[in-house]
């Protein structure tokens, strides 16, 4: 029996991220193509999240996972990233409530935004996977209860296919099932900075991020000024505060 | 050399006098219809062609039910037959006797009671078959139909040959029927109301109609009596006499009858539906029974069609197809378009959801396909890259498309109202939608609940703002509020007693923001209520 070689002198930090490269370019290789007739591939969000994400911000040709733990945040954290992912926007879900007057802060304008009706979940996903295959599409976003692995695979490769951002919003669970999607976030309210009792202030949301592909979790506060989404210096690079995804 | 020089002309002679070229569609209505005037050397034929289908027995065969048959009504004081069969009508029954003396002759009938809407659905029902034939089809009467046969004889072989085809599949379906072709409805009804068949060539429907008694007319009884009172039996000894005198004894009416039989007056065709703006049709020897056959006949359709929108510069913005059945059903699929098209893959695509409805039980042998409504449709470029902006929005339509066909889809637009529910309308997804500048200045929530829950609140004074919200069993102390904001009701649009509603935004302690409305003012020793309209950002 010959004696077993020893393993050759490596620099194995730089093997790792060499073999993370090729596995994340084999795993995201439909979704090249379909970036390359967009042009930029990934939606600013604001510095210090961009820099967390390995893709400098928000990718597009892949699916978000967004739990809402509060109804509200999350839906305004959602009309950013439509807004910011231009072109035409499809909002699916079983009731669709969104409300222009108030989206149209995060700039996302009436112009731009599709409603879909989808009471039955089979015809929610069906209806985003068409749009996610549709480069003419911007982004979409289906408002769904608990999806199976399967469905989110399809709808990951839907996107990557079509090269639109998909964003799939959940109501909040202590312990999500895994997920094909591309990266998962929580979006959680906290009480604005406003000294007085009778006036709110800026919008303030806890953005967690609990899953990223080739990435770490982090969470911060941020906070919606103007038109910026500014983070602030508390921003707490550890992991995830609560609970574990 | 000088034999060389001769043949091309020679060939080019025998082209010019052979067969004229085919339209390329000959299915297409309006291709047919101008092939008449296109062909010189001929009379103009500036008359229409009518056929006129008379089903006497069609409230007794529609039953299918073997044996002696006979329909009764109840008129006034009297039971009378109206309808016998063919085997009642053998044995001395016939359409108009008393029920009684039916019933003496032939012990053994069996009697079913008049159905007049029974009757009319399947007389519609056959008119939908009998379009098949031609577009064109009208019901006349309670017992006729009038297909405008114009220009699509020669589909069949001509006038004789289209005619003997319809009475052998009516004859195949089991119902009696008599068919006279003419060149007006009023003479081929006169014929076919007189027991009279055949056909009547162009310019000889006075003489046609000439022997036909006066009943043929359907004229009013007591006009047909007094006419035979004063010896006059026929048609030509009706249009022997002074019109003038005709008009004033007995009204327009009967010159009115009398010149349709003849063919001097038109009698218009109304269509059990507008007729199609295109058409393509496509007839199978063996039925098609498979789904994958129903697609591959449905592509052919599709392509025919497109290339017809294509030269007239059309885009097609509904879809009908109908398959006609092996037993006479006629079943419908129908589509629609956002935008016009003229692709082939994606109405194809469009059709695809809609299929599962057809039933082809023992298979179509006919498959029509008609553009119901087309749009113009010019200067696009197919098939030439993906990137332009032209090519974006024909795919974001086709999407659209595809999704509205399951779906419901829609737009948001803004209104000038301040109430929240009628702040935005809905409009189709094809519609542009403009930007309204104003909201940007109040803070108002992303998501408008659609059916707002009433919530608990307390306030410390009774017109502060809420200190403490009860949603459900989950009690939230208030820790911001902004407000009140008054909305009061628009008096011009709103029933009197609607309330005004005082919208305050609130922050939870949980940093949730809500934007929570008291309805109506306060009034002492009356409960407020308060709504949760809406989640702010």
């Amino acid at each position: 029996m010959p004696p077993p070689v020893p393993p050759a002198p490596l620099d194995r930090p730089a093997l790792i991220a060499a073999l993370r490269a090729r596995i994340a370019r084999l795993e995201r290789a439909g979704a090249a193509a379909a970036l390359a007739a967009r042009g930029e591939d990934a939606i600013p969000l604001s510095p210090p999240i961009d820099s967390a994400l390995p893709w400098g911000g928000l990718p597009r040709a892949a699916l978000h996972e967004i739990l809402a733990a509060e109804p509200g945040a999350a839906a305004g954290f959602t009309a950013l990233v439509l807004a910011r992912a231009g072109g035409t926007v499809l909002w699916i879900a079983p009731e669709p409530d969104a409300w222009p007057p108030g989206l149209a802060r995060f700039g996302l304008s009436p112009a731009r935004l599709v409603l879909v009706r989808a009471p039955r979940p089979e015809d929610g996903l069906w209806a985003m996977e068409e749009t996610l295959r549709c480069p003419a599409v911007g982004a979409a976003l289906l408002a769904a209860g608990a999806i199976d692995l399967t469905a989110a695979r399809r709808l990951q490769l839907a996107a990557e296919a079509g090269g639109v951002l998909g964003l799939l919003l959940r109501p909040d669970v202590d312990t999500p099932a895994p997920t094909a999607a591309l990266t998962r976030w929580r979006i959680g309210a906290i009480p604005s900075e406003s000294g007085s009792p009778h006036a709110l202030g800026d919008p303030a949301w806890s953005l967690e991020l609990l899953r990223c592909r080739g990435g770490r979790p982090a969470a911060w506060r941020a906070t919606w000024h103007g038109d910026r989404l500014l983070t602030g210096d508390e921003a707490t690079q550890a992991g995830p505060a609560r609970r574990r995804a | 050399m000088r034999r060389r020089c001769c043949r091309p002309p020679r060939m080019a002679m025998a082209a010019a006098g052979g067969q004229p070229p085919e339209p390329p569609a000959p299915s297409l209505p309006w291709a047919a219809g101008g092939q008449g005037a296109a062909l010189p050397g001929l009379a103009p034929r500036s008359r229409r062609r009518i056929l006129a289908l008379l089903l006497p027995r069609l409230p007794v065969e529609r039953l299918r039910r073997p044996g002696p048959l006979a329909i009764w009504a109840q008129r006034g004081p009297r039971r009378v037959v109206v309808a016998v069969s063919a085997e009642a009508e053998a044995a001395g029954l016939w359409a108009g006797q008393a029920l009684a003396d039916a019933q003496a002759i032939l012990p053994g009938v069996a009697l079913v009671p008049e159905d007049p809407a029974g009757d009319a659905a399947a007389l519609e029902r056959l008119a939908f078959w009998a379009s098949r034939f031609t577009p064109l089809v009208g019901v006349e009467g309670g017992d006729s139909l009038l297909l405008d046969i114009t220009g699509v004889d020669h589909l069949f072989g001509g006038e004789a040959a289209l005619r003997a085809e319809v009475m052998g599949r009516l004859a195949r379906l089991g119902l009696t029927a008599r068919g006279a072709v003419a060149g007006a409805a009023g003479t081929a009804l006169a014929l076919v109301r007189a027991g009279q068949g055949g056909i009547v060539a162009e310019g000889e429907e006075a003489a046609a109609v000439a022997p036909l008694p006066l009943a043929a007319l359907r004229l009013e009884p007591g006009v047909v009596g007094a006419l035979h009172g004063l010896g006059l039996r026929d048609v030509g000894s009706l249009a022997a006499q002074p019109r003038a005198g005709l008009a004033r004894r007995f009204g327009a009416g009967l010159v009115r009858a009398l010149d349709e039989a003849l063919g001097r007056a038109g009698r218009p065709i109304s269509p059990i539906r507008p007729p199609p703006e295109m058409r393509v049709a496509r007839d199978f020897a063996d039925p098609v029974v498979t789904r994958a056959g129903i697609e591959a006949a449905l592509g052919l359709l599709l392509e025919e069609l497109c290339r017809a929108l294509r030269e007239a510069g059309r885009g097609a913005r509904r879809l009908r197809l109908r398959a006609y059945r092996v037993d006479g059903a006629v079943q419908e699929a129908a589509i629609g378009t956002g935008l016009p098209s003229r692709e082939v893959t994606h109405l194809a695509r469009l059709f695809r959801g809609r299929l599962e409805g057809l039933e082809p039980d023992c298979g179509f042998d006919r498959l029509v396909l008609e553009a119901t409504a087309t749009d113009p449709l010019t200067g696009v470029q197919e098939g030439l890259g993906t990137r332009g902006h032209a090519a974006r929005q024909e795919e974001l339509a086709q999407l659209l498309d595809r999704l509205s066909q399951r779906l419901s889809v829609w737009r948001l637009a803004p209104r000038a109202s301040h109430w929240p529910e009628r702040a935005m309308r809905r409009v189709g997804a094809f519609e542009a939608v403009e930007d309204f500048p104003g909201w940007a200045a109040k803070p108002r929530p992303v998501r408008l609940l659609r059916r707002p829950p009433f919530i608990g609140a307390m306030a410390l004074l009774p017109d502060a703002p809420p200190s403490l919200l009860r949603i459900g069993r989950a009690a939230h102390r208030v820790l911001r509020a902004e407000g009140p904001e008054r909305l009061e009701p628009e008096w011009w649009r709103d029933r009197p007693e609607r309330k005004l509603r005082d919208y305050y935004r609130v922050e939870l302690a949980s940093g949730a923001r809500l934007w929570v409305c008291r309805i109506g003012l306060l009034a002492p020793g009356e409960e407020a209520r308060w709504a949760l309209h809406g989640h702010l950002p």
